[in-house]
């Protein structure tokens, strides 16, 4: 890709004045002919010639942790949240707040909470004072893909319930099933790591 | 006192204007400059009640959804739809006359 310093005058689109609209268009004229030899050259190399202007953007960390593009061009800002290619948001620390093994809240293919499980879980609903929690259910690889999506939402839903019977607010729930592992599947301690229903505190 | 603001801000912002084109994007230039990570944010509500996050810096403003670690709109109910909360106009000490 190859890009020409010399439009950036031209191209600015930001109201300067009725003096710099005249310097502005002389220099659109001078640079024309300029722009044309470059444009040939760069089809006959098959190139594509791109008219814009350098527009670098800054990171701003939001109160999460995540990172946004954010650039200031005199008279507006923009700002979008930086992702991955995958739409991943980058983060400098996570919002996880708390990770409940499944090992210890359910039995194998079972979504009811043990008493033990429902008292633990009370307590840290009763004393973490977040704004709001997102509650998702993972689980490991074994079974099929279908099986384990529908198995970590109930496992999910079942840690929802308990929050919203201790007075905690419930923005989300979901079950990833098998598709977001933390760890490796192929050993016992990884796949006992997948199994799992995180809970993200928003505050 | 809108007037007076006015007075102040308007030659302000036309000293602004007279500098050309911007070429470091990444700092807030002309009446308080500074570095753009430093930025006060608070939260939109959108109409569907997802968060948002709302900076009013001056004569900039920003907005940026709020994602969760997997990518999805944090939707907390921190505030009824169309409601913007927090500090978000804290962090400039130009004054926004609008």
């Amino acid at each position: 890709m190859k890009r020409i310093g010399a439009v950036h005058e031209f191209n600015a689109k930001s109201v300067r004045g009725v003096i710099g609209g005249v310097l502005g268009g002389l220099a659109a004229i001078a640079l024309g002919a300029t722009l044309i030899v470059g444009e040939a050259a760069a089809q006959s190399s098959g190139q594509r010639v791109v008219i814009g202007e350098t527009y670098i953007p800054t990171i701003w960390v939001d109160p999460d942790g995540c990172e946004h593009w954010v650039m200031d061009d005199g008279w507006e800002g923009y700002m979008t949240p930086h992702v991955n290619r995958q739409g991943i948001p980058v983060c400098r620390r996570g919002n996880v707040c708390g990770e409940m093994h499944s090992d210890q809240l359910f039995a194998t293919n079972s979504a009811n909470i043990s008493a033990s499980g429902r008292k633990h879980l009370a307590k840290f609903f009763q004393t973490t004072g977040a704004i709001s929690y997102i509650i998702t259910g993972h689980t490991d690889s074994r079974a099929s893909d279908q099986y384990n999506l529908d198995l970590s939402y109930r496992r999910a839903t079942a840690v929802a319930s308990i929050a919203a019977a201790n007075g905690a607010r419930i923005a989300d729930v979901r079950g990833y099933g098998e598709r977001q592992p933390k760890a490796s599947n192929n050993t016992a301690a990884g796949m006992q790591k997948n199994r799992r229903v995180e809970i993200i505190c928003i505050r | 006192m809108k007037f007076l603001k006015l007075s102040i801000l308007l030659p302000a912002v036309v000293a602004v204007a007279a500098c050309g084109t911007k070429i470091d994007k990444t700092v807030d230039r002309g009446i308080d400059s500074k570095h753009l990570s430093q930025l006060q944010a608070g939260i939109w509500v959108d109409p569907n009640g997802c968060d948002h996050w709302i900076i009013d810096d001056g004569a900039e403003g920003y907005l940026s959804q709020r994602l969760d670690p997997y990518g999805k709109p944090v939707c907390s109910g921190t505030a009824p739809p169309n409601t913007a909360t927090g500090a978000f106009k804290s962090g400039s000490p130009v004054p926004d006359p609008i």
